[in-house]
């Protein structure tokens, strides 16, 4: 009973994370239709500017042991979203948007093929200029547990490091949901999502939606990627062991919806801490991917996604 | 108000409107009417700026049309209610209609263009929190008219609006359009295949087919021509 409250609450906590980190990329695919493989390496970037921020650039200084840390991650994900936005502009909106909105197959040959180029440049260009040392962004808070007494012989720790990173995900994800539903903006992606001629003829510009959508997008998920790097190290190649889970999130919470992928990465986070219970660690990434392959067999459309695709 | 001078566009290499000339007054209620494929169609996206024309000119107002980015245009007071409805299903009544209002003019007048939309089509009152993707083709047709006219347009382009809905459906919508032009004055240009309506609530309209005008003229001559009286009007 103990070892599986204790799996739930490390589920419900990774999966808060990857919940984030499935939502920028949910945001990109859902807004724009792009297939971004690039995506686990902006994380990767998010991590290092993370890391960065928080030795080299003062914020260790500053904000001490413990807030640091989270105050350089929120910082990451500014930055990412600049980078992101001039990626955007410079070579996305090249082979996307209204540009190849008449094109067969809407440009989405070009689109995998300059994402998959990016993914190599950021990996490369990665190792370096970081070198291929691990590094991680450590905490006091990693190696501390709050104690959750729920009765007398049962109690659950609770990893301090990431019991913050599940709040910081939540508060994050709250903000972005009240973005995509009650604001201006946030509708006006939604409706260039849905149908971008008639976004347009609404005098909606498409291609800046796209813009933002990306910038949002890349800016979330550095924030994810910092959250992760306060326990798990990392390398300029990491992006690759998490591109397959967020797209693998993003699928199960229905393709093009934005909310949907939280709840995709939270579900992989449950899967993967909960397999631990009956399965050996190594197993964790083949639990994920069969109990994807029951979740696909039985709901294609994932959990919020549209039975009928958009016109 | 929109003056369309020798305008030939299309899809690649096949021209689908060759030197097309129309002219729209301000207050005026235009209609285009033809048989399938005569470039209705085509002739609207180009004025709204979703294909770019091999030749010709669009003027709308002083401004010249082609020099204007598409989403620009929606500024200038050009209001589309595009062929097959397109409003965005996963968005609610309400929001499809905040849509429409994204021009500075729409979001001025808000207040007032919302409940003179839900007086003119109450049925977009009653659903205002509904889904727009759940809506039946007509509501879906209501709609995609309120999102035009909460942009507060000058102009408002309607391409086919009776499409793919039921006869008595259909003559509703005419009505409320034509309900909506007294009591608004709005200027609208209307392409339809149902001639005998479009004709009969125009006041100037244009024959198109295979891409050219073949006739124009007001709504009287045009009833009385014998062509469409035969071609189109059966009689």
């Amino acid at each position: 009973m103990e070892g599986f409250l204790q799996a739930l609450a490390a589920g419900l906590l990774i999966g808060a994370v990857y919940g984030l980190m499935c939502v920028g990329l949910g945001l990109i695919f859902g807004v724009m239709r792009v297939i971004n493989f690039a995506h686990g390496d902006f994380m990767m970037l998010g991590m290092y500017t993370a890391f960065y921020l928080f030795t080299a650039a003062g914020v260790q200084a500053v904000f001490g042991n413990a807030v640091g840390p989270f105050v350089a991650i929120l910082l990451a994900g500014p930055v990412l979203a600049v980078f992101g936005y001039f990626v955007h502009r410079t070579l996305i909106s090249h082979v996307s948007g209204t540009r190849t909105a008449s094109l067969e197959g809407e440009g989405h040959y070009a689109q995998l093929i300059l994402t998959l180029g990016i993914a190599l440049i950021l990996q490369n260009g990665g190792l370096i200029v970081f070198g291929s040392v691990l590094a991680s962004i450590r905490t006091p808070l990693s190696s501390s547990a709050w104690e959750l007494g729920l009765t007398s012989d049962i109690s659950v720790f609770i990893n301090k490091a990431r019991g913050i990173d599940a709040i910081v995900s939540l508060v994050i994800m709250t903000l972005l949901s009240l973005l995509i539903t009650r604001s201006r903006i946030g509708k006006s992606l939604r409706a260039a999502a849905d149908n971008p001629t008639a976004a347009t003829y609404m005098g909606i510009d498409v291609d800046r939606a796209h813009r933002v959508a990306f910038a949002l997008g890349c800016g979330i998920t550095a924030i994810a990627g910092g959250l992760l790097a306060t326990n798990y190290p990392f390398h300029p190649f990491v992006g690759l062991e998490y591109v397959i889970v967020m797209y693998a999130g993003v699928v199960l919470g229905g393709m093009g919806s934005i909310i949907g992928a939280f709840w995709g990465g939270m579900t992989i986070g449950l899967v993967q801490q909960m397999s631990t219970l009956i399965l050996p660690t190594q197993l964790q990434n083949a639990a994920i991917f069969v109990v994807f392959l029951l979740i696909i067999f039985f709901r294609p459309q994932g959990f919020f996604g549209r039975v009928v695709e958009r016109t | 108000m929109l003056r369309i001078e020798g305008l030939s566009a299309g899809y690649s290499a096949k021209p689908v409107l060759n030197g097309v000339s129309i002219n729209v007054e301000a207050g005026q209620f235009v209609a285009i009417v033809g048989p399938n494929g005569a470039g209705k169609t085509t002739l609207f996206k180009t004025i709204s700026g979703i294909l770019q024309p091999g030749a010709g000119r669009i003027m709308f107002g002083d401004a010249d049309l082609l020099t204007v980015p598409p989403a620009q245009r929606a500024h200038l007071g050009i209001a589309h209610v595009p062929e097959g409805r397109q409003v965005f299903p996963s968005l609610t009544v309400m929001e499809n209609l905040e849509m429409g209002a994204m021009t500075e003019s729409g979001r001025r007048d808000w207040k007032q263009n919302i409940e003179r939309i839900f007086d003119w089509l109450p049925v977009l009152a009653e659903r205002r929190g509904q889904f727009a993707g759940t809506l039946s083709g007509g509501q879906q047709q209501m709609l995609a008219i309120g999102r035009g006219l909460a942009s507060s347009p000058k102009l408002l382009m309607l391409d086919e609006p009776s499409m793919g809905l039921a006869p008595s459906t259909a003559d509703f919508i005419f009505e409320r359009l034509i309900d909506i032009r007294k009591q608004s004055g709005l200027t609208m240009l209307l392409v339809e295949q149902r001639v005998a309506e479009a004709l009969e609530s125009a006041d100037h309209g244009y024959v198109l087919e295979a891409g050219r005008v073949v006739l124009e003229g007001n709504n009287e001559t045009l009833r009385a021509d014998d062509r469409v009286r035969k071609a189109y009007l059966g009689m």
